[in-house]
């Protein structure tokens, strides 16, 4: 279990999404063991010996999204409600402490919320999840925690400014130094049409890895597919994009065989677009600005109340039609067939992308790095036209 | 506190002493319903005093038990847990069950019915609102279910044994009648041994929900897990094609028990297939009451068609690849009232034993040998541990605590190794249900090939399943949801608040109590065994998997580990005798 809690601390700082130095782990076999920031691994093991689960993490984000998001909470506040799929599906909600809360030995307090959601925050320490499972489970709950405050903090910020002393400048600096450009360049893709399955298996990995390694995506978040003939070739369910060998469903067009149970939840999303016509390729993942945007909507007076599910409109951001519908057998993979035929890319509200490619993942990697550029773009512009400066 | 008379409990059970013909109404003190829940939980408790009788004993307890969430419209909670001590096993013994039944008797007014006694004739048992009515039923004696379940006909829903129940079969089951199967450890001849034959409930009275908003939210979130999942919503998931979608993962996973596990991988399997079952049977669905996953699924003439390990158990674990005779054999088992795992491996053993695998002509005749105990069936009977060693070879049978290994061969999957010889009723999948994260990857998927962290995995889940088969929720939705939905649910219908972490507690008091009657009845570390086939054989590699024999040393490893983390004896046994004199 220490090779895995090695692991997933270097992840955490190979994604940026925890501060190096600032992190700490905890796993449960018959022995209590923890590694990582000496305060925040006491705190682990005092946490997780409270609770029915197998590993914990503690860390403090890269950027104090979730600090300023609790600091940004009404007075009264104990939790804190993002609106995208994430959340909505896994998360439901996150509850958080206050600084003044923490005070003492907080480890009673947390482990208290953590008996109830799968991850917390402490502010002034970061996210603290746990995993039932593994220590991987823990990773991936932070990992939930870290998107969804993010896709949070980007609305909340355009919806109502900078709040808090310091807050701007804090985001600047994120702006400036966390920020990186997204591009696909240097990164060589497979020539379609590719024939060969272990060629199509090889490529889905390394496409996989590019997604996660250029920050495209997060690495739990999405899934690949390629189609030849009858046959789709998917990722599996809550398998890591980076981790995709050995991971790949073929899931022959018939039914011939259910061995494809394991399959990515949006297999039914990738089989309607390839029957839609023209794609080969097929590369969806949740860039966070692009989910961020996709939640914005300008439409007046309208009836709608659960946009994310029941809204049958088809938005356009930047040329990217954007639809609403659940993740799985929910509607999504009714709203996103009919139209990402001709654009090749199309967005769901608060969950993601899909790209497509014609031969091959090129053509998809690329549409889903000009889909997150242009919301990037696009966020900024908007909020430089809030605020002035 | 006062019970509520509507949420979530009823906070009444109904007690039939089957000796004296007398019938009555007890209230259930409220802190058993909230430190038991209900289900497995609740019959557990309910058997304390009465766990070390002999399984025929009059005074051992036969109870049927649903849970708080039992006719509310949370997915999947028309279920019950039928509890005793089992005549094949000797262990406790609980087995959870869906159909119509469960959501009839919380309409009947009860959380519970207890049944003790012995009937001085065959008698069957009606339960209504009022109370309960015991009848004669010679006349239903010797009938199968299905003939039991039309002559009882408008009496509500039905629980019945079949001739293999009244014949003392050890692996008999308690029918009900919508196909549900109260099944394994032989329940159905606890019932015949008190010369009972049938239970039928019937009622209307409402079950209230103390917070219907919170409800509805937490059930809208478990529907949008469940479509989430691919397991349950998939195109390829068990609404489309029920547990028979396992088939060709557990080929292509090269672990489908073939032979009496001799080998793990079945070439013809593809003949009984999900997809080869609904082009042979169209596969209509069906389901529990209320149920939106509907697994279940049946034939257009109404037969019931067979789950996962029944398929794979009469197909490759005897070598037989006709799945019309796969079918009629689960229809003689659900019509005779017996276990297909057990009766098919049983059938297995005693086909490796004599050189021989029973072939497809052969097995439903030898069914109902076994169901009225003749010729061979008299043997048979008595389930795989003890045919094999009447046979001289005790190695034969693939069983943990003398419960039939299901299909899934520990060679692949090592939790599962684990879980099949921690589990308090022996040899059972579903306990810790490790394959739900060994090989269909939920909540996160886990190396099937190590015992890394297993130990604490399968403790967890154990606590875990045995809270769930409390609430009594069907575990397949937990292909997509988690306790935290439930405990929504739970805590909106009963008003009072449970966390996925006080619900883990429960499952943990309910878990280490079946274990203490078990201590109680004389098993211990030496009961936790595989067979040792197991450590010895490998099974079928192939196709870049390996499965070699598993790392014995490695396993008493980890074993070792899981009596630590349960807090008990090198032994697994119990340093406080009086534990359960600390529990509510």
């Amino acid at each position: 279990m220490r090779d895995q809690i090695a692991k997933y601390a270097a992840r955490l700082v190979a994604d940026r999404s925890a501060l190096p130095g600032r992190i700490a782990f905890a796993a449960h076999d018959d022995v209590l063991i923890s590694n990582g920031n000496r305060e925040m691994a006491k705190l682990c093991e005092g946490v997780l010996s409270s609770l029915s689960c197998l590993g914990l993490v503690a860390a403090s984000q890269s950027f104090p999204i979730a600090d300023f998001l609790v600091r940004r909470a009404p007075a009264g506040e104990s939790r804190i409600v993002p609106r995208d799929t994430e959340t909505r599906t896994f998360l439901h909600d996150i509850p958080f402490l206050r600084r003044e809360e923490l005070a003492g030995d907080p480890t009673r307090r947390i482990a208290k919320l953590l008996g109830n959601r799968k991850g917390m925050i402490a502010e002034g320490l970061g996210v603290v999840a746990a995993g039932t499972v593994t220590v991987e489970q823990a990773y991936i709950n932070y990992s939930s925690v870290f998107h969804s405050t993010f896709v949070k903090y980007l609305l909340d910020v355009l919806t109502d400014g900078f709040l808090l002393r310091g807050e701007k400048e804090a985001f600047d600096r994120f702006r400036a130094g966390w920020l990186r450009p997204l591009s696909a360049e240097g990164l060589a893709f497979r020539s379609g049409p590719i024939g060969d399955p272990g060629e199509i298996l090889a490529e889905i990995a390394a496409v996989g890895r590019h997604t996660v390694e250029r920050g495209l995506v997060d690495s739990f978040f999405g899934n690949i597919s390629y189609r030849l003939g009858d046959v789709v070739y998917i990722s599996q369910t809550a398998a890591s994009l980076d981790e995709l060998p050995g991971r790949i469903d073929p899931v022959p067009a018939d039914n011939s065989s259910t061995a494809g149970i394991t399959a990515s939840s949006e297999l039914l999303a990738h089989r309607r677009i390839f029957e839609a016509g023209g794609a080969r390729a097929i590369l969806h993942g949740h860039p966070k600005f692009a989910v961020a945007m996709s939640m914005l909507c300008e439409e007046k007076d309208c009836p709608i109340k659960d946009c994310w599910k029941d809204c049958d409109k088809v938005r356009l951001l930047g040329g990217t039609p954007v639809v609403a519908g659940e993740i799985g057998a929910g509607g999504l993979a009714r709203r996103v067939p009919p139209v990402i035929a001709k654009p090749g890319k199309a967005l769901v509200y608060g969950h993601g992308v899909f790209t497509t490619g014609r031969t091959d993942f090129a053509e998809a990697f690329r549409a889903m790095v000009d889909v997150e550029n242009w919301c990037r773009g696009e966020y900024f512009r908007r909020l430089a036209a809030k605020r002035p400066g | 506190m006062e019970l509520s008379p509507t949420n979530g409990w009823r906070g009444s059970l109904l007690h039939v002493d089957l000796t004296t013909g007398t019938a009555r109404a007890e209230t259930i003190p409220r802190d058993l319903l909230t430190h038991y829940l209900g289900g497995r939980g609740l019959g557990v408790r309910l058997l304390r005093e009465t766990h070390t009788l002999d399984p025929y004993h009059p005074d051992m307890p036969l109870v049927f038990a649903v849970g708080p969430l039992c006719g509310t419209p949370a997915p999947t909670a028309a279920r019950l847990a039928v509890v005793s001590r089992s005549p094949l096993t000797g262990t406790v013994y609980d087995c959870s069950a869906g159909g119509r039944f469960a959501h009839r008797l919380k309409s009947a007014g009860f959380d519970a019915l207890r049944i003790v006694g012995r009937s001085p004739r065959q008698v069957a048992i009606a339960v209504t609102p009022v109370g309960a009515e015991i009848f004669p039923a010679d006349s239903l004696w010797g009938k199968t279910v299905g003939e039991t379940k039309r002559a009882l006909s408008g009496k509500g829903s039905v629980a019945a044994i079949g001739p293999a129940g009244e014949n003392g079969v050890l692996f008999a089951c308690i029918m009900m009648g919508e196909g549900n199967a109260v099944g394994r450890g032989g329940l159905g001849a606890v019932m015949g041994s008190k010369n009972l034959k049938a239970v039928t409930v019937d009622g209307d009275l409402p079950v209230g929900i103390a917070d219907r908003t919170r409800f509805d939210r937490a059930r809208q979130d478990v529907m949008r897990l469940f479509r989430a999942s691919p397991v349950i919503f998939g195109e390829l998931g068990i609404s489309e094609y029920g547990t028979p979608a396992l088939v060709d993962l557990m080929r292509q996973r090269r672990m489908a028990p073939t032979e009496n596990f001799r080998k793990t991988v079945f070439e013809r399997s593809g003949n009984y297939s999900g997809p080869a079952i609904r082009k042979a049977y169209g596969g209509k669905k069906d389901g529990c009451h209320g149920c939106p996953i509907q697994c279940k699924r049946s034939a257009p003439d109404g037969t019931h068609l067979p789950e996962y390990e029944t398929v794979s158990h009469f197909g490759a674990l005897n070598g037989i690849d006709d799945l019309r005779s796969i079918v009629r054999s689960n229809t003689a088992c659900n019509e005779q009232g017996l276990d297909t795992i057990t009766a098919a491996a049983t059938l297995s053993a005693w086909g490796e034993g004599r050189g021989r695998f029973p072939d497809a002509e052969e097995v439903p005749a030898l069914l109902e040998d076994i169901a009225r105990r003749r010729g061979e069936g008299e043997l048979l009977a008595l389930g795989s541990r003890r045919v094999a060693e009447a046979m001289g070879n005790p190695g034969l049978s693939m069983s943990v605590k003398s419960l039939e290994l299901p299909a899934y061969d520990p060679r692949g999957a090592y939790g599962m190794a684990l879980a099949y010889c921690t589990s308090n009723r022996g040899g059972c999948h579903l306990r810790a249900y490790p394959i739900s994260h060994e090989i269909l990857r939920k909540p996160v998927a886990t190396d099937r090939f190590s015992f890394s962290g297993k130990a604490r995995i399968i403790k967890i889940a154990e606590d875990t399943n045995a809270a769930i088969d409390s609430l009594v929720a069907c575990k397949f939705s937990f292909f997509g949801a988690t306790l935290e939905e439930y405990a929504e649910l739970l805590s909106a219908t009963t008003g009072e608040d449970y966390t996925p972490q006080s619900l883990k507690e429960i499952g943990e008091r309910i878990f280490l109590t079946e274990r203490f009657y078990n201590c109680a009845n004389g098993f211990d570390a030496g009961d936790d065994r595989l067979p040792e086939r197991f450590f010895r054989e490998p099974g079928s590699g192939g196709e870049g998997i390996d499965v070699p024999p598993i790392d014995e040393k490695r396993f008493e490893e980890e074993i070792g580990k899981y009596y630590r983390i349960r807090g008990l004896t090198p032994r697994g046994t119990f340093t406080d005798p009086g534990y359960l004199s600390g529990l509510p």
